[in-house]
């Protein structure tokens, strides 16, 4: 079954902000993916770029071609919002965590269900490992049980999968949720963030805390997203204190800030030119309450260096929640608390932006 | 001359504020009110059983809103309670959470009833019942006209928790005995005002009367007029109350916007001049009568343009396939009556028009709060004729909101 995509007119990507006061307009058209019947969670691009797996509250885990933005699939099994999922390398598993207290393995061509990792709390973030042996999960703090970090190992043969966990990690304040953990360089280490505002680098063998970042330089309230560069040298953190940070992955030095006006939900770094995205806009809960212009929905482009905003994509009427660039760079995703995901390939202007 | 109502329309906001202080009383006064002022900002402090927390949390929900921070402790404690919020601000988990906490699971009988005022909106109800509900193991069942009393008979003879249903369809199992309401306990009337209205009022009344006499009483609305309050006080026993202001009621996320279109006749251009800004998400036009709604669809289609629609007199399994469409994204613009005015939560739906104005005053906000749900922008246009620029000019005072000229841009705002 295909969903019909739609091609509205063009939206503006401008440059706001120009050292030598150019203007440069552009019009990139979205593409609109209907599919989901809730808010989007998260977004992901396989490893080559062809297709692209939304997650939202609507429990249905879903698979576009990231080309022209149709439905290719729906992965069916869970009972919950799911709020995190991520691809092996070579596109032939899906892992999802969802907030109905499972993490789940599937295989992406047939939407098999594989396996079900069960815990006591909503899984909040899912990650392979490079290789795609072990994969890192967090789980919420929920009624005698705290937030926790789990390494569970991947069996390459479905029938030899089984549910214990490698290594167990529990977060220093057990009520704070580690909104995302990510892999460090080589498997050796796992990054996290969470509502506590601390970075936490862990050794991903003996589970001893390595590092945590600098409370002087870094975020002030929660974090919510984590994006690695490609190269895994360093990696973006988004916040509720309204700024985007650029880290090191080693040495968890802070390299970069990125500020804006609204709670940042979701950052995005793109593999092939010096920029990175933050979207997000006001809390989910205030929106409706207050007054049409302050929602903010714009997801917002930075020189990674200069740290300058260099434009904006509107289009969602609700906050962003969820970015992810095409591994090329030719084209970004983004996902809504108004259930689109909208598909942007730039034009050949974007590639031409001057500061 | 000084203390007349308004003629010709019933957006009189003097008359409206005396009649609900006559029924609210001066401050300090002795009232038919219960004070409550707890406030909890998180599911977790609530101490609702873990299975109930277990189904929020898996719903999605993070974070109660305004209403459920107040309005889902003091139903938990069995207390009768009177809950306004605006439109798209989570009054149904509110109430689904307060019955889910109360039922005991062991004994599957019917503990609950919920009461909505229309089948599509019942249904609604009953699957968000069934999502937080889902650890505990409800079993609950919308019980609508239009569908197989006997496939109802059949599930109430297996046995359920909570009944979510219409009216109409409820009195007649109840009076039956297919519905047996010894261990109903609780009492919900969601649309409370619409329930309390002329058109429903009896049957809620013959409902009640069937019911045991200790029920627990919620009444749910985005709009309670002082006449809903007044007939509140004949069922309800010293209730808690959250209210919200008559000027504070309408949803500043929502823009809205008036198209002077002068002639009645000249309304169906203006439409098919904005239908492609339509189509961009989804949108729901309302109209007054349901003959109008078969009209304005032939013109429509006859234009080329494609749309759905549904009001009161179509077949039920009809309405459930265009419903279940315009849910999942695959039509996206619907024309309807007010049938649809109330508690529909469509996600993708950021624009309603009013082709024609209401003429009822709660129906305003509760047509545009079909846009503008919990965390998401919307946009209403009204369509002004030169008649109705009196009643525009009613529902902004009414309101106090201010309707601004359609911009040309009007897609640059979905």
């Amino acid at each position: 079954m295909t969903i019909e995509c739609v091609n509205p007119e063009g939206l503006r990507f401008n440059q706001m902000k120009s050292s030598s006061h150019q203007t440069l307009e552009t019009r990139m058209r979205p593409i609109l993916m209907k599919g989901h019947e809730r808010p989007l969670t998260f977004l992901r691009y396989n490893r080559n770029g062809d297709l692209l797996f939304s997650c939202a509250k609507d429990h249905t885990p879903t698979v576009w071609f990231a080309d022209n933005g149709e439905r290719l699939g729906t992965y069916r099994g869970h009972s919950g919002a799911v709020w995190c999922c991520d691809i092996s390398r070579d596109s032939s598993r899906l892992i999802t965590g969802s907030a109905d207290q499972t993490a789940k393995l599937w295989d992406v061509k047939s939407g098999k269900e594989l396996f079900t990792f069960k815990f006591g709390a909503p899984a909040r973030s899912v990650d392979f490992s490079v290789g795609d042996h072990l994969a890192v999960i967090t789980t919420d703090h929920f009624v005698g049980t705290s937030s926790a970090i789990h390494v569970k190992r991947i069996a390459e043969d479905p029938e030899d999968q089984v549910g214990d966990s490698v290594l167990v990690l529990q977060s220093p304040d057990g009520k704070k949720k580690i909104n995302r953990a990510v892999w460090g360089p080589l498997n050796q280490t796992i990054v996290s963030g969470g509502e506590d505002a601390a970075i936490r680098i862990w050794d991903a063998e003996t589970g001893k805390l390595l590092k945590q970042s600098d409370e002087e330089v870094g975020h002030k309230e929660a974090i919510t997203s984590l994006c690695k560069a490609a190269d895994d040298s360093h990696f973006l953190t988004g916040s509720h204190d309204k700024t985007a940070k650029l880290w090191d992955m080693r040495t968890l030095t802070l390299i970069k800030t990125y500020t804006t006006v609204v709670p940042v939900n979701a950052v995005a770094m793109s593999p092939l030119l010096n920029h990175v995205v933050l979207g997000g806009g006001q809390d989910a809960s205030a929106v409706t309450t207050t007054d049409h212009r302050a929602g903010k929905f714009e997801a917002k482009f930075y020189d990674t260096i200069l740290q300058e905003e260099i434009g904006g994509v509107k289009g969602h009427f609700g906050p962003i929640n969820a970015l992810a660039f095409s591994p090329d760079g030719k084209s970004f995703s983004s996902g809504g608390e108004d259930g689109y995901v909208r598909l942007h390939h730039f034009d050949s202007n974007y590639f031409n932006i001057k500061i | 001359m000084a203390g007349m109502a308004s003629d010709g329309t019933q957006y009189d906001p003097r008359q409206f504020d005396t009649k609900m202080n006559a029924i609210l009383g001066e401050e300090g006064e002795e009232t038919f009110y219960t004070n409550y002022d707890e406030v909890c900002d998180s599911f977790d402090a609530m101490e609702l059983q873990p299975d109930l927390l277990r189904g929020i949390y898996a719903y999605g929900f993070e974070k109660p809103s305004a209403i459920q921070q107040r309005g889902i402790i003091p139903f938990c404690k069995g207390l009768d309670v009177i809950q306004q919020a605006q439109s798209g601000t989570g009054k149904t988990a509110t109430f689904c959470s307060g019955v889910l906490q109360q039922l005991d699971i062991s004994l599957v009988q019917c503990q609950a009833l919920v009461l909505a005022p229309t089948r599509e909106l019942a249904q609604q109800i009953e699957k968000v019942m069934r999502a937080l509900g889902d650890y505990l193991g409800v079993k609950a069942q919308a019980c609508v006209g239009g569908t197989s009393v006997r496939e109802d008979q059949r599930v109430l003879q297996s046995g359920v928790h909570v009944v979510v249903g219409t009216p109409g369809r409820v009195f007649d199992l109840l009076r039956r005995q297919s519905l047996r309401a010894d261990a109903i306990k609780m009492f919900v009337l969601d649309e409370a005002d619409e329930m309390l209205s002329r058109g429903f009022k009896d049957q809620i009344y013959d409902i009640f009367q069937l019911l045991p006499s200790k029920v627990q009483v919620g009444v749910f609305s985005a709009t309670m007029p002082p006449e809903a309050l007044e007939i509140t006080r004949k069922f309800m026993n010293k209730p808690v109350r959250i209210l919200v202001k008559r000027d504070e009621l309408t949803l500043e996320g929502i823009k809205q916007f008036y198209v002077n279109v002068d002639k009645e006749e000249w309304k169906l251009e203006t439409l098919c001049d904005l239908y492609e800004t339509l189509a961009i998400t989804q949108s729901v036009i309302f109209v007054n009568t349901r003959r109008k709604v078969d009209w304005l669809t032939d013109k429509m289609r006859s234009r080329d343009h494609t749309v759905s629609a549904t009001h009161g007199d179509m077949d039920q399994n009809t309405r459930d396939i265009i419903m279940r469409e315009f849910r999942s994204g695959s039509s996206r613009v619907l024309i309807t009556t007010d049938l649809l005015a109330r508690g529909i939560d469509v996600q993708q739906v950021s624009l309603v028009i009013n082709f024609d104005l209401p003429t009822q005053p709660e129906n305003y906000l509760h047509r545009i709060g079909r846009s503008g749900r919990f965390g998401r922008k919307g946009v209403a246009i009204n369509f002004m004729t030169s008649e109705d620029e009196r009643m525009m000019a009613d529902i902004q005072r009414f309101y106090n909101v201010v309707v601004e000229e359609l911009p040309s841009n009007v897609a640059d705002l979905l």
